[in-house]
């Protein structure tokens, strides 16, 4: 065996065809994934049961099982079922990009919904009873004090779910899609050289976590700047 | 003056309240009335109710079974507009609550902008005009972080203030405060006092009950063991609880 | 539903094998979550230096490329070793059972570290100066006063550790461990129902993290049980 460092660099430029798929399904399925969290941590605090226990089952489910179990159902799984194959969610489906987009979506929604529930009880009582007090209506309290504060507390564990969120999307190499991850494991398996190859692909990863951790960084100074407890 | 209108108007009226926290009784058959313009304080014990009490006069706590009357307006679960009540009835807290993402004179549009949809500039003039009032409009546009204590509860004075309310809530305003500062929050409590604000006042700085309040009230155990004007209450107490919790209060 | 029948056992043996690799990786969690918080807290630059580097690589790279790296990367130089001695020697199979469980183990155990280290920063030192101050030995503060502190508060994130190390297992399959999802691919092939055996395997998880959720609930409420008293 021999140690080709040249590998290392000369491989990047070859991951990196795979970065634009990469940070697609990223974008999308964070922005999907967050909408979805919203509409779920609504349901969860909403204090009506026929609410907050479907998005409690949901949470559940999709927190308590792999991501590629996920990945695996909606993929190998959902176009075996008759009414699905006719259904509109078939343009989605029928393509591994619909169903890495929708897998990813979903699993993210399930915790951005936590971490944002976490931020909303964050949110110091007598806050919100200082604007009661002051005769702001409920919405008014949760859209002018509740959700800006909810904001601010939630940025550092949500920076560490769309950086899982990164890391997830490698996944869909297992389904044919050719990510940098796809890519990588092709050349591996062409060059035989999986120290190199890897390790170069890790070199990418790593710098792209590492980029997201200082942009939220700076965004959570800018947004707390004032908010010292 | 027209004598036919000296007889005080009942703007607060509390009539056999109850209130639980589950199984525990925190207010018992509660009396209370307060007419137009009178400064009330309210003392006791930890634990006796005192801001049970005044937070069940804007609806922060719902009570059990009894009336209140605010202004008019029964507080039950009909009331359409809880928040109109609550408009009326001004409330400081024992640890200021101001918004920590807005600056001091945006803590005090908020409300004004929102609720009355006061315009921007009108709503700031306002705003300045009570940091005026609360000696501090060189801070409004800092923010909470950046005041000391003392100056945190003048902005919660000010921003109570800023919906013209009727009456003031203001529970223990001071026993957050370092001892240096509880002055010039006291001498604001003072000032609207003088201008005739309807005032509750859940409070052990006795100094102060003396010189404003009209009455003063004691608390314990969730009800209301003595009710007197100031000289009557510190230099006669009638009831045994009160003469403890005086002797206490004052050994200090 | 009858298209699982015959492959129960299968699956009963795979969710078996779920559970050794669990149990592996979870005590290789905890010995790399104890040695890189150890080794974060020493003061000893290097060790810092080693400690650090471990938890950005392991947390910042997808698992799934971890695992990889692992499995192939050690057959490829077990195999340049084997080799040396002799030469006819193609290729040493990898058991995908311990690479997978050493790759997962690393990966949870960066996140351990952190958990580790912030439950050891994170116990009230005044708790320990009153136990001085009482005149209680250093091993005993340590043993009655900072290890029960330390573990009500490592004990919630610990949990989802527990839980994201069980569902790392499921991406072993891609290295050929004849776990659940395996079962499932087999099944698949022979049946042509995918989406009974996923969700099949789904289940399984679900009853594994619902499992693990529940005990640490039950431990937690044990821990903190002297807490709730006056609240
Ligand atoms: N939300 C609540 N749930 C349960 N019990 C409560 C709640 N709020 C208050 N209590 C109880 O009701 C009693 C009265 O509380 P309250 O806060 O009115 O006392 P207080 O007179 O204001 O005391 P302090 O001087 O300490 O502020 C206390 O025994 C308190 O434990
Ligand atoms: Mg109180």
């Amino acid at each position: 065996m021999n140690f080709d460092f040249s590998l290392i660099i000369s491989s990047i430029p070859q991951l990196l065809e795979g970065l634009g798929l990469t940070l697609q399904l990223w974008f999308i399925s964070g922005i999907l994934g967050l909408l979805l969290a919203i509409a779920l941590m609504l349901m969860r605090i909403s204090g009506k049961w026929f609410l907050y226990a479907p998005a409690m089952i949901y949470i559940y489910i999709f927190r308590g099982t792999p991501i590629l179990v996920q990945l695996f159902i909606i993929y190998h799984g959902l176009p075996q079922v008759e009414f699905i194959r006719e259904s509109f969610l078939w343009v989605v489906l029928r393509e591994p990009f619909g169903c890495g987009i929708l897998a990813l979506t979903l699993n993210t929604g399930a915790y951005v919904s936590e971490i944002l529930r976490g931020g909303v009880n964050g949110v110091p009582k007598g806050l919100g009873e200082a604007g009661a007090a002051l005769g702001l209506s409920k919405v008014q309290r949760f859209i002018y004090i509740t959700t800006p504060l909810a904001v601010r507390l939630a940025i550092p564990a949500y920076s560490n779910d769309v950086i899982s969120l990164m890391k997830s999307t490698a996944l869909v190499s297992t389904i044919t899609l050719l990510d940098m991850m796809g890519i990588a494991r092709i050349i591996v398996s062409e060059t035989y050289a999986p120290y190199e190859i890897f390790i170069s692909l890790m070199i990418i990863y790593l710098v792209i976590t590492w980029g997201t951790q200082k942009a939220f960084a700076l965004f959570e100074r800018r947004m707390s700047r004032h908010i010292i407890q | 003056m027209n004598l036919a209108n000296t007889e005080p108007r009942t703007v607060i009226s509390l009539q056999n309240v109850d209130k639980y926290f589950g199984e525990f009784h925190a207010l018992k058959k509660i009396n209370l009335t307060v007419a137009k313009g009178e400064r009330i304080v309210i003392c006791g014990p930890s634990g006796s109710g005192k801001s049970t009490l005044i937070r069940c006069i804007n609806r922060l706590e719902q009570h059990n079974s009894g009336n209140i009357i605010v202004d008019g307006h029964e507080l039950t679960d009909q009331v359409k507009d809880i928040d109109a009540v609550r408009r009326e009835v001004g409330m400081v807290f024992q640890n200021f609550n101001l918004f920590p993402h807005l600056t001091i004179v945006e803590n005090l549009m908020l409300a004004p902008r929102l609720v009355r949809k006061t315009a921007r500039d009108e709503a700031r003039k306002h705003a300045m005009k009570l940091l005026e009032r609360v000696r501090i409009p060189e801070q409004a546009d800092k923010y909470p972080s950046q005041l000391s204590g003392g100056q945190q509860q003048r902005v919660a004075i000010a921003r109570a203030l800023c919906m013209n309310p009727a009456i003031m809530l203001f529970d223990e305003p001071t026993s957050a405060l370092d001892p240096e500062m509880i002055n010039e929050v006291l001498e604001v409590m003072t000032d609207l006092a003088k201008e005739g604000m309807t005032m509750i006042c859940v409070t052990h700085e006795m100094g102060f009950a003396r010189s404003v309040a009209d009455t003063v009230v004691f608390m314990d155990a969730g009800e209301i063991v003595e009710r007197n004007t100031p000289e009557e209450f510190f230099n006669n107490p009638q009831q045994q609880r009160t003469q403890t919790f005086l002797k206490q209060i004052l050994s200090h | 539903m009858e298209s699982l029948t015959g492959w129960w056992d299968d699956f009963f043996w795979g969710s078996l094998i779920v559970v050794e690799v669990f149990l592996v990786s979870l005590v290789l969690m905890v010995l790399f979550g104890l040695l890189g918080s150890a080794a974060k807290l020493s003061n000893s630059k290097i060790l810092q230096k080693i400690a650090n580097g471990y938890t950005i690589i392991f947390r910042g790279t997808p698992e799934i490329l971890v695992l990889l790296l692992f499995y192939f990367g050690s057959a490829i130089t077990l195999t340049a070793i084997a080799n040396i001695f002799d030469p006819s020697i193609k290729f040493i199979d990898i058991n995908p059972f311990w690479a997978g469980s050493i790759a997962i183990g690393l990966v949870v155990g960066s996140y351990a570290t952190e958990t580790f280290r912030g439950a050891f920063l994170g116990v009230d030192p005044g708790q320990i100066e009153a136990a001085r101050a009482l005149g209680i030995s250093n091993f005993k503060t340590f043993v009655y006063i900072r290890i029960p502190a330390m573990w009500r508060l490592a004990l919630p994130p610990f949990g989802n550790h527990m839980l994201s190390l069980i569902k790392d297992t499921a991406l072993i399959s891609v290295i050929g461990l004849q776990e659940t999802m395996f079962v499932a691919e087999q099944a698949t092939a022979n049946t042509g129902e995918p989406f009974v055996m996923y969700l099949m395997v789904g289940v399984i998880y679900l009853s594994f993290s619902t499992i693990i959720t529940l005990s640490v609930m039950g431990f937690e409420k044990y821990g903190n049980k002297h807490l709730e008293v006056g609240k």
